[in-house]
């Protein structure tokens, strides 16, 4: 055991703030997307094979668990991405005040929610 | 405060630091293609011949190769610091990264031949 200082983010110790909120959605975003890489290469795979496997990779992807995957892909994306970015530019040394981090970590998350209801209306 | 010297597994924090900015630059600009694909696919808008065109391409290879390449790097760092951070038992490290470094190789492989073999 490493006895030494409290475990990083303390998500029981810290206050919740749209920053540290928009960092454990990185990760938890990110947790996801790794999880959808066995996904799309089983996807190429029966897309790429016969006409029925064609058939049926395109007729699981219209299934219950098909659409949901397809939802929970588009929003953990649309979020890595975008904060991803956001964090890109605080390395370049962006934005760094803390009215600036707060006001971007609450854009990227708003935009990860108008993209799960715009993906729920269209899916 | 007393510095200690963690048993991680990056001997530089530094040189992970970049590697893994690299890898971002390199996911941020390819890894929308897959999920747009998807989308074509499923909205109907590319059936089988025309995704088989997009794919048995030289170009599509190049980038598959590409973005599996930056995946494995950004994946395998990120979740190392996610372990790091939430697992203080050493030999659950220990285990879990090293698993993740032969499931990721063995996946990484796997991808290439099959990227490879289109259209072959």
């Amino acid at each position: 055991m490493l006895s030494h200082g409290p475990m990083s983010p303390t998500v029981s110790i810290y206050r919740w703030r749209p920053t540290m909120i928009a960092s454990l959605a990185h990760r938890l975003s990110g947790l996801l997307l790794v999880l959808f890489v066995p996904l799309y290469l089983w996807l190429l795979h029966g897309m790429t094979g016969s006409p029925e496997d064609f058939a049926a990779a395109f007729d699981w992807l219209h299934s219950p668990l098909g659409k949901i995957s397809l939802w929970l892909l588009g929003v953990a994306l649309t979020y890595h991405f975008c904060n991803g970015l956001r964090f890109l530019s605080l390395d370049a040394g962006w934005c760094e005040s803390r009215a600036m981090m707060r006001l971007s970590a609450k854009v990227v998350l708003g935009i990860a929610v108008i993209v799960a209801i715009v993906l729920a209306v269209l899916l | 405060m007393k510095l200690t010297k963690e048993p991680g597994s990056a001997r530089s924090g530094i040189r992970d630091w970049y590697w893994q900015r690299l890898a971002a630059v390199v996911l941020a600009v390819l890894l929308p293609l897959p999920f747009f694909l998807i989308i074509a696919v499923y909205t109907g808008g590319v059936d089988q011949l025309g995704l088989l065109d997009l794919l048995d391409h030289f170009f599509s290879r190049l980038l598959h190769t590409l973005l599996i390449l930056a995946l494995i790097v950004h994946a395998y760092m990120g979740l190392k610091v996610i372990f790091e951070d939430y697992l203080p038992q050493i030999g659950w490290r220990v285990t879990l990264i090293g698993s993740m470094l032969v499931v990721m190789s063995g996946f990484g492989i796997w991808w290439l031949a099959i990227i490879w073999a289109w259209g072959g």
